[in-house]
């Protein structure tokens, strides 16, 4: 079986492989996402705590990662700020998959005039960029994490659905599935005991590679100040509040948020790679 | 979002350069360690005002200027922000001059007298030719100053004329303005752009398009040439100009809005000069051996304004606690990139040039801000009953000044006792909160910088009285009003700012706004350009025009 999963053109340079790249990025999001359950025991400082006269200030035992422009502790803000730059995509998966394998299976399953309605319909919001959808939406309803991520999920809704609908396309046509009609088995049955079970390993392949999409969107409009209310630690907000440490020459605030975040697409392109079979 | 269907073949390829990257990632990470921080209290530079820069030795073709924003318009009675100002004090110019020292000085009028409290009348310079033909009478002068009085056209300057009953031709060359009662800044404002003279018929000819499209009609030193829109804009020098002829034959504004993408032009020599350089750039530039950093007087400070009075800030004690508390050197250090001087006082040192030393002691005494005092304020918070009151500041990443300062404020908040929240505002929306009172809703206060346009404290101090255009708050002391007034009345700027003193040792101790810091200008010139002036001066002062070859 081949799946074909959606990508951005600019991340195809990041098939890592087998490589130590791809383990050290494994290492990083295993550390990341045990730092995050645990972070307000382990954050050694308040993430909002300013010092002013000593900002920008280098590693030392007392801030192991350094301060940030306006003094704050660059540990603490990551740790806390995994917290929300994890949970976002997550919602945004967690709902575009949902939704998206329903609407596929559906598709699929029935066709014809169904199929043709879900179909052009999710195709209708591929006209809106997810970032301008969920700037749009953002600034209708104002600040918080949540109308971002609904506008994110909605966006990524057709990339699924429309993987989803290729799927169940293909596993219909198999004999095992007219056996089961044959024996009497409801469609809604089938799909839930059998089909979905077969196509699930490659859904969440793209769904893998989407939280890696839905991380960097998140983290751009929490880089444009919008989403996260200003004093919620955030890694967009850090790479975006690490600009002037960068002019000042001092850029490792701003550079930790975008180590992790390329962790998590690298690992997520590997897992997608593995389920395609694409490496060895 | 942008994704394409992809099934790469190249991914053995990948594998190989994955090795290669890791290793460069490794390096890069341990020269960020290496790089990571200043020493502690490092990060500001040490800065000393420049009265000027040097002279220039010849003429230039041309020299590029990096502008931080492309103005809206170029109309006179509308410019109130840095650059159409910057723009425009070389291409239109006014009846008296603002000079690189920060005094006045006869402009386009030669004189000007003062027969009676209430009447100023204006002697004009003979054979003034404007850029688009024709020559300066007192007919031209008369409606210039009409459209900044006219309600219909919403001039930014309006309030400058709000004390003016008449403007009159009185002569061929002679224009006299009657006064309601006296008023000592109406003369002074006649040197920024309230007092800008253009042609009546190239006003008249241009019509709504003026300032936006064609030229300026104007007498300065330099003609608006090509403007092409959200780029750059030419000037060209105006070979019939009155006074002494500019420099160099072209000067190219180039808007850049990104501070970074700002300092490396710069850097590059895409640009060879620019004002209001990115605090976070100071010591890039200064480090740099492509030019030289430059800091002039600029009379502006820095302030916490406050906009709502109705919750807790409305209790002195809670304003005078935040004052207290706030950590005006770590601000000066990493907000001004260490080129600054933290203060207490509404106004600019400079600003009081014409007071006697006397007046100027009076006006400063006790308002130096000593180290934050956490106790004392968290002690006044107490005492109003204010702890654990919820208040919010509007922030924006308009530049350091303005961020930085917001989280200076909410720290100081939180440790004080009260419930500080940061409010993120769009920088094109920042604006707004000076203008629009619904932009303000549900902010109590914003970072707030202010510039005098002219060489009088008086100019900031006639902020905070009841009714004031930019009292937010809707503060009201009638003392305070009284003694404004007094000194707006006073002509001779001894006893003027004698009264102005005590205005202000009243404004610091009710603190409509609360002080943090003088801010001076910064200028950098590249090697191949010289004669800048490094003071605020460049809001209505021809100052391209001096700008010429370095060598």
């Amino acid at each position: 079986m081949t799946a074909v999963f959606t990508r951005r053109p600019g991340l195809r340079g990041i098939r890592a492989g087998g490589s130590p790249l791809h383990l050290v990025c494994l290492g990083l999001v295993a550390l990341i996402v045990t730092a995050a359950l645990l972070a307000p025991w382990l954050v050694p400082h308040d993430p909002n705590a300013v010092d002013l006269g000593g900002a920008l200030a280098g590693p030392s035992p007392d801030h192991p990662l350094g301060v940030d422009a306006a003094g704050r502790d660059t540990l603490s803000r990551l740790l806390l700020g995994a917290r929300t730059s994890l949970l976002g995509p997550l919602g945004v998966v967690v709902f575009s998959t949902l939704a998206g394998v329903a609407v596929g299976t559906a598709a699929a399953w029935r066709g014809g005039w169904l199929d043709s309605v879900l179909s052009r319909s999710t195709e209708l919001v591929f006209a809106f960029p997810g970032l301008l959808l969920a700037i749009l939406i953002i600034a209708v309803y104002g600040e918080g994490l949540l109308a971002p991520v609904v506008a994110l999920a909605v966006a990524y809704l057709p990339y699924v659905s429309r993987l989803t609908r290729s799927l169940v396309l293909a596993e219909r046509a198999r004999p095992y599935v007219s056996a089961y009609q044959v024996q009497g088995h409801s469609g809604l049955q089938i799909c839930l005991r059998h089909v979905l079970p077969n196509i699930a390993p490659v859904v969440l392949a793209q769904a893998t590679v989407n939280f890696g999409y839905a991380l960097m969107d998140l983290a751009g409009l929490s880089f444009l100040g919008l989403g996260v209310p200003a004093l919620t630690p955030d890694w967009g907000r850090m790479v975006f509040d690490g600009q002037t440490a960068i002019q000042h020459g001092y850029p490792l605030s701003a550079v930790l948020p975008c180590v992790l975040i390329v962790a998590f697409n690298v690992v997520g392109e590997r897992w997608a790679d593995r389920v395609a079979r694409r490496t060895p | 979002m942008t994704m394409t269907m992809t099934t790469s073949p190249r991914y053995r390829a990948a594998r190989a350069g994955g090795l290669r990257r890791l290793a460069a990632t490794a390096a890069a990470l341990a020269s960020l360690a290496a790089c990571a921080g200043p020493p502690r209290n490092a990060s500001g530079i040490d800065f000393e005002l420049s009265a000027r820069t040097p002279r220039a030795a010849g003429g230039l073709d041309s020299f590029t200027w990096a502008l931080y924003a492309e103005p809206p318009t170029l109309d006179y009675t509308v410019a109130f922000d840095y650059p159409q100002n910057m723009v425009l004090s070389n291409v239109c110019e006014s009846l008296m001059r603002w000079t690189p020292n920060l005094t006045t000085e006869p402009g386009l009028a030669r004189r000007a007298s003062h027969p009676n409290p209430t009447t100023w009348v204006y002697d004009l310079r003979e054979g003034v030719r404007f850029h688009n033909g024709g020559t300066m009478t007192a007919d031209d002068v008369v409606h210039s100053l009409d459209r900044q009085r006219d309600p219909d056209n919403a001039a930014a300057w309006a309030q400058v004329f709000q004390n003016v009953t008449d403007v009159r031709k009185t002569g061929a060359l002679q224009v006299t303005v009657k006064l309601k009662k006296p008023d000592s800044q109406f003369p002074q404002y006649m040197a920024s752009a309230a007092g800008v003279v253009a042609s009546k018929a190239g006003l008249q000819a241009a019509g709504k398009d003026y300032g936006t499209s064609g030229g300026l009609a104007c007498t300065g030193p330099y003609s608006l040439g090509a403007w092409h829109k959200g780029q750059s804009l030419e000037l060209d020098r105006f070979d019939g100009y009155w006074g002494r002829r500019a420099k160099s034959a072209k000067v190219v504004f180039r808007f850049l809005p990104d501070a970074s993408a700002r300092t490396n032009a710069l850097l590059s020599g895409e640009a060879d000069g620019s004002y209001l350089i990115p605090t976070e750039s100071y010591a890039r530039l200064r480090g740099s051996d492509v030019g030289t950093l430059y800091f002039g007087e600029g009379l502006s400070t820095v302030n916490v304004g406050i906009t709502n009075m109705r919750g807790a800030l409305g209790d002195l004690r809670v304003r005078r606690a935040l004052s207290l508390a706030l950590d005006r050197s770590g601000f000066v250090q990493v907000g001004l990139g260490g080129a600054g001087t933290p203060t207490g006082a509404p106004t600019t040192r400079a600003a009081w040039a014409a007071a006697s030393e006397r007046t100027r002691k009076r006006a400063f005494e006790g308002l130096r801000p000593g180290a934050p005092d956490i106790a004392r304020a968290k002690a006044l918070v107490k005492e109003a009953g204010a702890t654990g009151k919820t208040l919010t500041v509007a922030t924006s990443s308009i530049g350091q000044d303005v961020s930085l300062l917001a989280t200076a404020v909410q720290d100081a908040g939180t440790r004080i006792g009260l419930d500080i929240r940061l409010r993120s505002i769009a920088p094109n929306a920042f604006t707004a909160l000076f203008t629009d009172p619904g932009a303000r809703k549900g902010i109590d206060m914003f970072p707030l910088t202010y510039y005098n346009s002219i060489t009088d404290p008086l100019d900031l101090l006639t902020n905070f009285k009841t009714g004031a255009y930019l009292n937010f708050a809707g503060h009201s002391d009638k003392k305070y009003d009284a003694l404004v007034d007094r000194a707006t009345a006073l002509d001779d700027p001894r006893r003027r700012l004698a009264t102005a003193a005590e205005a202000q040792q009243r404004a610091a101790r009710q603190l409509p706004w609360i002080p943090v810091a003088e801010w001076p200008t910064a200028v950098f010139l590249n090697r191949r350009i010289t004669g800048a002036p490094t003071t605020i001066s460049y809001m209505y002062y021809p100052w391209a025009a001096d700008v010429g070859a370095a060598r």
